[in-house]
């Protein structure tokens, strides 16, 4: 794995986390396995970083959390958006295709 | 709920139920490797390899705890409890390193917490009164920095009128004892039993315009003023109550007198106040009306508006600037000098701060004198916090590996340094309790060195929250300062390198940082030491000049008549019997009564006009010293009679006016000639004409230094003054009088009270004798002293310690034919540019020091070539006798021996 994959934009991280935990509940392994297939391949979370996340968001009242079962029957804490979680998640995202369309455009322009 | 405060709950949450959280988060991580291993168990692994290789995906469970446990603020605050407990360990581990350093600081934090509750008692504490800064006194400026801050009590009325729209109250206080014209204390009666009593007279607002409240019964009311007797109250202050009367509660409310005039003790002032100076107890407060009656004056004093006896005290309004008092008071000053005119050409009027020490007339010395100790204290623990600079660093080269492992463990160089720092920080803790203490001690030592004065001086150097603060808030500096050095240099290093090498990495640096520490301790002790050594030679100077009498085998004893209402007949009478029974005793070879006796508390001065003497331009009359005397004043004293004769019992109100003068009198008014049969006046009273029967030589009065000032005695027979010091000079020990002498006195007036019991040598130790210059000699010496051995200590161990880093160094040139000679030079160079460089820069600090102490010093001059000379040698020879046991150690070294060691 490349340094130059492994790296996830500081900062964008917590939105993909978000983005992946609106698609439904889901633990720290599910969550990294999924940004890992959605970006084909792309990006390899670490769980150093991906735990400090959820504990970030968790604290900040984005996300909250249960314990379950997984499918496989074990326990395992799950992670839920909130209200204030998905909220936040929105205007992140919007902002993110703002910023991606003004540095497209930026690159386009200076061709 | 805010998120902050949520992030602050669950941060506490979690500090708190650290545990559970701990144990949460792991059941997460397995349930994440079990996740994993589930994942690779499907793509085909064994249970145990995908365990496996999920583990290893995952990296050490610990540091991905540490990752999360990060995330948070709570995070900061748990590793900094880990830092300060693991701190401790370490220092337990080495107790005798720990109790070195926590001792050198201390020594170092002590000196700077005794000098700081010195200058909070002399200047930093404000008065403990309402809004003190709003308090000011009004004075008119004078030349220079002093100022005339009498007023009549027409003035005070005056200026309180005029003054509605910027001071919310106006009050005043004369001083008692002085308004006679005479000083010293009054005498106060209860049950019987007289004690002298320094009382002051007020308006009757006085208490209120401080805004203080009674400890016991009440204060002085506003009603209770100007009429004379009407209100015989007195209000006595707390610390006098408690010395005399242990703190009885019944005496509120009983009868007692005042020089023998009835009054009621109605109160007991706040605990901490001593009146408006913090250092002064005025022990007494009565009504301005009852001054007339209780100090023999004459009734219509307060309405005479030439009769300027009152200090005036003013609070300034809430919301009225400084500015705008200034402008008003300065307005009001030039109405008062046109309606009451003063003798002298007054300028403007002006509100002045009631900063403590009071008001001080003249420049005051005491920032420069504070800002000079404190200076020389953090001097002091300059060279406490490198030597244990020192310390921590030779410890730090010793832990270079502890910290390479920790750093190879992943361990961060902040969290790294954050550790060393927290180890340095609990050295400075143990070293503020322990200066702390040290201080306190001081202190206390400073505190039982007896003060030889009637004035009731409150030397009690108050150890309040800002001494604590400002001792803690050393400590905490001089921790980091210690702390961040080696710290840094500890962790500098790449950790594989120091693994390999076993801490032997590149030394240049720390030579040359070792150079610099070892520099700044020969520059502190050399500036320590030099100004110590201008206070003792400026001390030294005073106790060798020449007095003009002869201070041995005299003993002083003190009465006031006045103080249980004598007139001034019967007090007359008591001191000429007490002549002729003290002269018939056994051992008196002579005895006396003075005044003021030299170097006392009080000191006399007049305005005489000459005949035939042409005063300079601008100054009508001249200012002489004058003192009152009874016969064999100058035989008891041991001065020489120059000219002419001594007063003798005849020498009585039945005939004129005469007086014995001093050599300074006589060059100054009759230069040549021969002053007998001269005569001089009062300026104001040009009746009270004095004939010259005799002239002495010129002896000390006032001041230990400086010129002789001219002065003239007076026969007591002629003037009569109730506070007279009865001297006796013995053939055996003076002291030894002492107790028969009070039984004479008691045996002629049962309740005088007899005080200032103490020998003439005893008397030259007073405040107004060597008492600053002794105490100023002793703090700076003791500072020095322990500059010195600290710097001794510090440069020893640092030089000792670069010879045992060389030893292979000093092997190797041995073992190729280097003879020890050439090795002790090698040893000598490095140091000797070192001790040079720390010496010059030590001059330039000692001679800024020496200016800053310029205006304390007497008889030596701030650049006192000797002082400097000498000190500088004694530095010099210090530091090489510092250098010489290492450097031999190294010159003994066994070749073979130190290619081995290692």
């Amino acid at each position: 794995m490349s340094d130059e994959r492994a790296a996830i934009l500081k900062g964008t991280l917590d939105m993909l986390i978000l983005k992946v935990v609106a698609l439904g509940p889901s633990h720290g392994y599910a969550i990294s396995q999924r940004i890992q297939q959605i970006s084909k391949d792309y990006f390899h979370l670490q769980e150093g970083s991906l735990y400090p996340a959820l504990y970030r968001l968790e604290n900040r009242g984005l996300l909250e959390a249960e314990w379950r079962a997984t499918d496989t029957g074990r326990e395992a804490k799950f992670y839920k958006l909130t209200k204030k979680g998905r909220k936040r998640l929105e205007t992140e995202m919007e902002s993110w295709e703002r910023m991606t369309e003004a540095v497209a455009l930026i690159l386009r322009t200076a061709e | 709920m805010p998120p902050f405060l949520k992030n602050l709950f669950a941060g506490l949450r979690s500090l708190l139920r650290k545990q559970g959280a701990d144990r949460e988060m792991e059941e997460e991580l397995r349930s994440y490797i079990e996740s994993a291993a589930e994942a690779k168990m499907r793509a085909g692994m064994t249970r145990e390899a995908a365990l496996r290789a999920a583990r290893i995906e995952m990296g050490s469970a610990e540091a991905v705890k540490e990752e999360i446990r990060d995330a948070g603020w709570e995070r900061a605050i748990e590793s900094l409890w880990q830092d300060v407990r693991y701190g401790a360990r370490m220092l337990r581990k080495s107790p005798g390193f720990t109790i070195v350093i926590i001792l050198t600081l201390a020594l170092g934090i002590g000196a700077n917490c005794a000098i700081f509750s010195i200058v909070n008692w002399l200047i930093l504490r404000p008065l403990p009164i309402s809004q003190p800064k709003q308090m000011t006194f009004l004075a008119f400026a004078r030349g220079g920095s002093t100022f005339d801050n009498q007023f009549s009590s027409s003035e005070l009325l005056s200026i309180r009128e005029q003054s509605k729209g910027v001071f919310s109250a106006v009050s005043g206080l004369a001083f008692g004892g002085s308004l006679g014209g005479y000083s010293g204390p009054d005498g106060l009666t209860v049950d019987g039993t007289t004690s002298p009593v320094t009382a002051v007279y007020v308006t009757g607002n006085f208490f209120s315009t401080l805004g203080i409240r009674p400890y016991l019964g009440r204060l002085l009311l506003p009603s209770e003023t100007v009429d004379a007797g009407a209100d015989p109250v007195v209000v006595l202050s707390y610390r006098y109550w408690q010395t005399r009367f242990r703190g009885d509660p019944s005496i509120v409310g009983k009868q007692a007198a005042i020089n023998g005039h009835s009054v009621t003790i109605v109160g007991i002032g706040p605990r901490d106040f001593l009146g408006i100076t913090p250092i002064i107890d005025m022990q007494a407060y009565l009504p301005l009306g009852m001054a007339p009656i209780a100090e023999r004056i004459r009734p219509d004093l307060l309405g005479d508006p030439k009769a300027r006896i009152l200090c005036v005290l003013a609070r300034v309004g809430s919301h009225t600037s400084m500015g705008q008092v200034q402008a008003a008071v300065a307005v009001i000053g030039e109405r008062l000098a046109k309606q009451f005119p003063r003798p002298r050409e007054e300028t403007r009027l002006m509100a002045r701060p009631l900063r403590p020490p009071g008001f001080l007339n003249g420049g005051d010395p005491l920032p420069v004198l504070s800002a000079l100790f404190l200076t020389l204290a953090a001097l002091v623990l300059l060279l406490a916090g490198v030597n244990v600079v020192n310390l921590l660093l030779v410890r730090a080269s010793v832990r270079g590996r502890e910290m390479a492992v920790r750093a190879a463990l992943g361990a961060g160089r902040g969290r790294l340094v954050r550790q060393l720092l927290a180890e340095s920080l609990l050295l400075a803790a143990g070293g503020g309790i322990g200066g702390f203490g040290f201080g306190l001690l001081a202190a206390q030592t400073l505190r039982s060195i007896p003060l030889y004065t009637d004035v009731p001086l409150a030397f009690d150097l108050p150890f309040d929250w800002r001494v604590f603060a400002y001792t803690f808030g050393v400590a905490l500096v001089a921790g980091l300062l210690v702390g961040i050095v080696p710290a840094l240099r500890a962790t500098r290093s790449d950790p594989t390198q120091v693994l390999h090498e076993g801490g032997r990495g590149s030394t240049g640096s720390r030579e040359r940082l070792r150079g610099v520490l070892v520099a700044a301790q020969i520059c502190g002790a050399l500036a320590l030491l030099s100004t110590a050594g201008l206070f003792i030679r400026s001390l030294e100077s005073m106790r060798h000049a020449d007095l003009g009498f002869d201070p041995s085998h005299v003993l002083n004893l003190t009465v006031d008549p006045n103080q249980i209402g004598y007139t001034q007949a019967q007090g007359q009478a008591f001191f000429r019997t007490l002549l002729d029974r003290v002269r018939t005793m056994p051992g008196v070879v002579s005895a006396s009564l003075v005044r003021n006796v030299p170097l006392g508390d009080d000191s006399f001065a007049a305005q005489i006009t000459v005949p035939g003497y042409n005063p300079p331009p601008g100054q009508p009359f001249s200012s002489v010293q004058y003192n009152v005397v009874s016969p064999d004043y100058f035989r008891t004293m041991g001065m020489r009679l120059l000219r002419g004769r001594d007063f003798t019992d005849a020498d009585n109100a039945s005939v004129s006016s005469m007086a014995v003068i001093n050599q300074a009198m006589a060059a100054r008014f009759w230069p040549g000639g021969n002053p007998l049969g001269r005569t001089f006046a009062l300026a104001n009273n040009s009746a009270r004409s004095f004939t010259i029967v005799g002239v002495v030589n010129n002896s000390r009065t006032d001041a230990i230094f400086g010129s002789f000032q001219p002065v003239f005695f007076q026969p007591l027979a002629q003037h009569y003054s109730p506070v007279m010091t009865l001297q006796i000079r013995s053939a055996v020990r003076p002291e030894a009088m002492a107790g028969s002498l009070v039984r004479l006195i008691e045996d002629l007036a049962p309740s005088m009270p007899v005080f200032g019991i103490r020998t003439m040598a005893e008397t030259l130790e007073s405040p107004n004798g060597l008492l600053v210059f002794e105490l100023g000699a002793e703090i700076v010496a003791s500072l020095g002293l322990l500059g010195l051995i600290l710097a001794v200590v510090g440069v020893y161990g640092v030089v000792s310690y670069a010879a045992s880093q060389r030893t292979r160094e000093i092997g190797i040139r041995m073992a190729f034919g280097a003879r020890p000679p050439e090795i002790f030079r090698m040893m000598y160079r490095r140091t000797g540019w070192v001790l040079v460089a720390g010496m010059c820069v030590g001059l330039a600090l000692s001679s800024a020091l020496a200016r800053l102490s310029a205006g304390f010093l007497v008889g030596v001059k701030p650049l006192d070539p000797l002082t400097f000379v000498t000190v500088t040698a004694v530095m010099a020879l210090v530091a090489m006798a510092a250098c010489y046991v290492p450097a031999r150690q190294a010159m003994r070294i066994d070749p073979m021996e130190a290619l081995r060691h290692e």
